[in-house]
């Protein structure tokens, strides 16, 4: 009898350890399915940009099967340590956002970028100087020169201190040696929105895609962006580079693999999201929904994480956030 | 005229149509199910709406969008525990109507009949209105937000039927509980003791389903063994309200419509404010003052038609500027852009015929969501005959489900025992969980916005009066704060006057 339980035993062993070979045998990803975690809700931004990336990489890597998990708990930061934390075999992959390069400067995050390997930045939406469409002043120089005449005054929304956008504020205060009012509405743009379309702020630096019916029907205008490169949405508002300001505050979200993946992994995961941002139908699913698609692939995502990683270093310093 | 045609055969084409009749059933269910909120459906379903031509996945949302807001009550009715935020109010006089008094048909076609009036009222409201309404939503900054959020916690001392006082202590409570995580207002991170998951702040969701899901369990077990097994059999003889119950709740109906419609309105309000003061302003009016959180009609028909009424809203400055009011609205504008629909004031010019696809289609999905209400009443039902020793292991595991689902998160479902133990206990000892939930909902909201507009206002708290909107909210409120206190008098007046 004991024998017969100890065959048993060595059986299921043996099989399921030969199972467990097989699977090991099989190239990635064929054997099993893709977690991508995104540390925010479903509908959001961040969401959206994710379940599109996903959903047109898919044909691009045979077998793939990818499975959106969204965990937005703890202000997305979970999300962000459970992608890095994880087992470094391409089957758990993550979405880490701009926070990332911010957190860790505030006491908010133990992760940076140096704990993930970057595949891919699908979007990364630049701050833009949006104003009523009936502001006395109507390009970059006209609303810093109002703003000296009138410091502290010039009310501008963001979307919390210590977020992104409020970033942006200070990053222009510093620039143009500019004191601004700044009024946070934590709910986001929305909210940032019908205050400028109401009249009740003055400005706001935040995603122009945001704003893209109100400037359409003429309540509001961008009089600049802070981006290296024109916004396929709005090709006729200037850059604060062209303008001759070297500015660049850009809300970006990224596909990562936690840091010791497997570079062989890696490169099929970059070589997957390069043919997939460049095509059309990825394109087009982003400019429906205005927002600016884009294709920072690999080393190129690498350096703007290290980049903007840095920037917020010195940046936040200034704000006493402990 | 050739619009509203051109509408009708954008509407009427078989695939769209079932895709409307789709997205209610699903929304239904959805939002009856605690844990799946609105949003997550909308979210979740939105993929779906690339597969249809025009303005046919967008049906499927709405359709969506007005089950879920409905769906919420079934739960709340029949089980106490209400499927979305914005059904805890109808907990109040939904389950004592169902289970005390052996009323689930009642209480189930009232809410139903109150939803779908509340929808279809809203609708009405945005063909008619929607322009002037989104000025007056405009009007509203910090201030005036700050001042309507006051409004509604003043709602406290109205919802805790018994002890003032312990309304006011679950309050405070719940406030205190809207103030965990990162402040946005400072950027610090508060009560967090050091942990990464109440970065965030508390998920409000499992702090509902325990609070009013997981403590009702506790309080049935503990019946069950003190009562020996009794067979509940509620047969129900019709569905549809009876002509009396209309009459008692006509204008109690038409109010909540009104006030949802409004809520919904002003962008970053929402469903779960809108049927607080709708069940609010129904008890300050009644005539049936004394039943209400004992089974009364109206205390059913106001926070339901209310909420309802957020739907129509809500869409209001979505499609006139372009601003969603909350996360559904924002995943609409989303689907509508993807069709080459930019919501907006141009939208009415350019695409007036989809504008009207779109009223057209809201006035469906309320008819449809009505139709399914009705019909499955008698099914829904069945739940309250189900023997307790089976339904309790069901909701108990519903409870978890749900709790975890809502973010995929483990700590959700600590949470979620842990307030739930808190609501049995304070439950026991007569505090009201509606109190704790205001609290938490208005919390974050009032606090920002005292804050905003004083940073607005350089300090000075002059802002509060100056402005009219905000003026006249915060005297309403102190005088409903302050009822309990001077209402004797007036009755005495009155009184003497009559005499």
């Amino acid at each position: 009898m004991k024998k017969r339980i100890l065959l048993l035993g060595l059986v299921t062993a043996l099989v399921s350890g030969a199972m467990v070979g097989c699977g090991g045998q099989k190239p990635y990803p064929k054997a099993g399915d893709v977690t991508v975690i995104v540390p925010k809700a479903p509908g959001g931004g961040t969401d959206t940009a994710a379940r599109g990336l996903v959903q047109y990489m898919k044909p691009n890597l045979e077998g793939v099967n990818f499975v959106v998990t969204n965990k937005p708990d703890g202000g997305g930061v979970t999300g962000m340590v459970e992608t890095a934390k994880a087992k470094a075999d391409g089957y758990t992959l993550g979405l880490v956002t701009v926070e990332l390069a911010m957190f860790p400067h505030q006491g908010k995050a133990n992760v940076t970028f140096e704990d993930y390997i970057p595949i891919c930045a699908p979007i990364a939406a630049p701050a833009a100087l949006v104003v009523p469409a009936d502001a006395p002043y109507d390009n970059l120089d006209e609303f810093v020169a109002y703003c000296k005449e009138n410091p502290d005054q010039i009310q501008v929304g963001n979307s919390g201190v210590g977020a992104i956008w409020h970033s942006a504020a200070l990053a222009f205060e510093e620039e143009f040696d500019v004191s601004l009012k700044h009024i946070p509405y934590p709910n986001g743009t929305a909210d940032i929105a019908a205050a400028l379309t109401g009249g009740h702020i003055n400005a706001t630096m935040a995603d122009p895609s945001s704003f893209k019916s109100q400037v359409e029907a003429g309540s509001l205008k961008i009089l600049g962006i802070m981006a290296d490169n024109r916004s396929a949405i709005y090709p006729d508002v200037p850059t604060f580079k062209e303008l001759g300001y070297d500015m660049t505050i850009r809300a970006w979200a990224a596909l990562v693999a936690p840091k010791d993946t497997p570079s062989e992994i890696v490169e099929q995961l970059r070589a997957a999201a390069k043919v997939t941002c460049e095509s059309e139908e990825f394109k087009n699913y982003f400019a429906n929904q205005g927002i600016d698609p884009q294709a920072i692939i690999g080393e190129d995502c690498y350096e703007m994480m290290q980049e903007d990683h840095a920037m917020y270093g010195e940046l936040l310093k200034k704000l006493d956030i402990q | 005229m050739s619009e509203i045609l051109a509408a009708l055969g954008q509407i009427f084409v078989p695939i769209n149509i079932i895709g409307l009749i789709f997205g209610t059933f699903i929304g239904i269910l959805i939002g009856a199910m605690p844990g799946l909120s609105v949003n997550m459906g909308i979210a979740l379903l939105f993929p779906l709406t690339f597969a249809f031509q025009g303005i046919g996945g967008i049906l499927m949302l709405l359709g969506i969008y007005c089950g879920a807001i409905y769906g919420g009550s079934i739960s709340a009715i029949l089980l106490k525990t209400p499927g979305t935020p914005a059904s805890a109010a109808t907990t109040l006089d939904g389950y004592p109507m169902a289970v005390k008094y052996k009323q689930p048909g009642r209480a189930l076609g009232l809410s139903t009949f109150g939803s779908m009036f509340g929808g279809i009222f809203s609708t009405i409201c945005l063909i008619l209105l929607a322009p002037q309404l989104a000025k007056v939503a405009l009007q509203f900054s910090k201030p005036e937000y700050f001042a309507l959020a006051i409004f509604g916690i003043s709602i406290i001392t109205s919802v805790s039927s018994g002890s003032i006082l312990k309304g006011i202590i679950g309050g405070v409570i719940g406030l205190f509980i809207s103030t965990i995580g990162i402040d946005a207002m400072s950027g610090k991170v508060r009560f967090t003791f050091g942990t990464t998951y109440l970065m965030g702040g508390l998920s409000f969701v499992p702090v509902l389903i325990g609070l009013f899901a997981f403590s009702q369990v506790l309080a049935t077990m503990e019946e069950c063994y003190k009562k020996p097994y009794e067979k509940y059999d509620v047969t129900i003889n019709k569905v549809f309200p009876s002509p009396s119950d209309i009459k008692r709740v006509f204008v109690t109906l038409i109010r909540s419509s009104f006030i949802g419609t409004f809520i919904g309105c002003v962008p970053g309000t929402g469903g779960d404010i809108a049927s607080f003061i709708s069940y609010d302003q129904a008890k300050r009016w009644s005539k049936y003052k004394d039943n209400f959180g004992n089974g009364e009609p109206e205390g059913i028909i106001a926070p339901e038609a209310g909420n309802n009424a957020v739907s129509g809203g809500a869409m209001i400055p979505m499609l006139t500027l372009g601003i969603p009011g909350d996360g559904a609205t924002a995943i609409m504008l989303g689907a509508l852009m993807v069709q080459g629909l930019q919501p907006g004031p141009l939208l009415f010019t350019q695409h007036a015929s989809s504008v009207y696809a779109i009223f057209i289609g809201l006035l469906l999905a309320n008819i449809v969501m009505g139709f399914f209400g009705f019909s499955l009443i008698r099914i829904f039902t069945k739940v309250i005959n189900i023997p307790k020793e089976i339904l309790l292991p069901i909701v108990f595991t519903l409870t978890f489900v749900g709790a975890y689902s809502y973010n995929n998160s483990i700590n959700d479902v600590f949470v979620m025992v842990f307030f739930g133990f808190l609501g049995y206990f304070l439950n026991k000892m007569q505090f009201s969980m509606s109190a704790i939930v205001i609290g938490i909902i208005l919390g974050a909201m009032a606090e920002a916005n005292f804050r905003g507009s004083l940073i607005m206002s350089d300090g000075s708290l002059a802002i509060f009066i100056t402005r009219p909107i905000c003026a006249i909210f915060l005297f309403i409120s102190l005088l409903s704060l302050l009822a309990p206190l001077y209402a004797p008098f007036i009755k005495k007046l009155f009184k003497k006057a009559k005499a």
